[in-house]
């Protein structure tokens, strides 16, 4: 008689999505340093910029906590600028060493996106199958 | 008299200020400040209600919690001060068993080197009473009041360095277990962060 008291193992669903997680704990250090490669920015229209320019859309809360600690790492810099809005605005930008790293893992993510798109072109080949 | 939707955004902030108190007041101040901006610049948007953007930021307890382990475990991973590693596991402990194993651990390790330091420190003071002995029961090594019965020291002055070395090798391997362990859950950590987030990179959105 089988007996269901076997750990329940997981659906591919939970797998996937377990695996998007892996993969945007990744990319989300590299996109917040990739967004103020050109300029600096404020923490919302950080939010907004990475919504526009790479549909990366990040929980609101998460972003600040993030920034703090990239702060506190020696990879940002931030300063209080008091805006026309009437309200002072925190900016962030890359420090030196922010902007080393940020390259480093922006050559990384190319090589490495550039492999697994070859390696994954066939599967995703219109009609192609195994 | 205060509107309903600053009195909203003002309880929040308390209650940020609250998850943040183990912070330096510098600290809790600038976050604080970082948020009111945010919340104050969002709600300049025709239509905003307050309620739904303090809902995007997640409850003040989260959020606080994510600046205070998020620099905690930054700091105490990358430290060798054992006050910042032991608050780093001490965070962790209260979340489960592991924590509180990691913790007892590393609190067993930096006890007994900072106890076999101490002892050779004591050893030219109290001589007689300082010392590693072996009698018919257990060896003792370290500090006896009065000195064993019938025991018999056995390392004399040697006592010292032998001491000291033994309890740097325990304070490093302990410092080096707590910052690989500190590691880890930062990674861990940082992966919890990542599934906060909304679902990414879909296309299209």
């Amino acid at each position: 008689m089988y007996m269901a008291n076997k750990r329940a193992e997981p659906t591919t669903m939970e797998i996937s999505i377990r695996w998007e997680a892996q993969l945007r704990k990744g990319a989300l250090e590299m996109a917040i340093l990739a967004a103020l490669w050109r300029d600096r920015l404020y923490g919302l229209e950080i939010i907004r910029f990475l919504e526009s320019s790479s549909q990366l859309i990040l929980a609101e809360g998460t972003i600040y906590p993030i920034l703090s600690r990239l702060k506190t790492e020696g990879l940002l810099t931030s300063e209080w600028v008091e805006a026309e809005a009437g309200h002072p605005r925190k900016y962030y930008s890359l420090t030196k060493s922010g902007q080393v790293r940020v390259r480093q893992m922006a050559e990384v993510w190319i090589d490495f996106s550039r492999g697994l798109e070859r390696l994954i072109a066939p599967v995703l080949q219109k009609g192609g199958t195994k | 008299m205060m509107d309903v939707a600053e009195l909203e955004m003002k309880q929040y902030l308390v209650r940020l200020r609250v998850g943040l108190t183990r912070m330096s007041l510098t600290e809790r101040e600038e976050i604080v400040q970082e948020i009111t901006a945010h919340i104050r610049e969002c709600a300049e948007i025709p239509g905003a209600e307050i309620a739904v953007i303090l809902a995007r930021l997640g409850s003040a307890e989260e959020l606080a919690a994510q600046y205070r382990d998020g620099l905690l475990l930054s700091r105490a991973s990358r430290s060798i001060s054992p006050l910042l590693l032991l608050r780093g596991l001490w965070s962790f402990a209260q979340r489960g068993l592991l924590g509180v194993v990691a913790f007892t651990v590393a609190l067993f390790g930096y006890s007994i080197g900072t106890g076999l330091t101490l002892t050779a420190i004591l050893k030219p003071f109290l001589p007689a009473r300082v010392g590693l002995w072996v009698g018919s029961g257990p060896f003792i090594a370290g500090f006896s009041a009065p000195p064993l019965e019938g025991g018999r020291e056995l390392l004399g002055w040697w006592y010292i360095p032998t001491a000291l070395a033994t309890a740097s090798v325990i304070l490093w391997l302990t410092t080096w277990a707590t910052r690989r362990f500190l590691s880890v859950v930062r990674e861990w950590w940082r992966t919890k962060l990542a599934q906060s987030m909304e679902p990414a990179f879909t296309a299209g959105r």
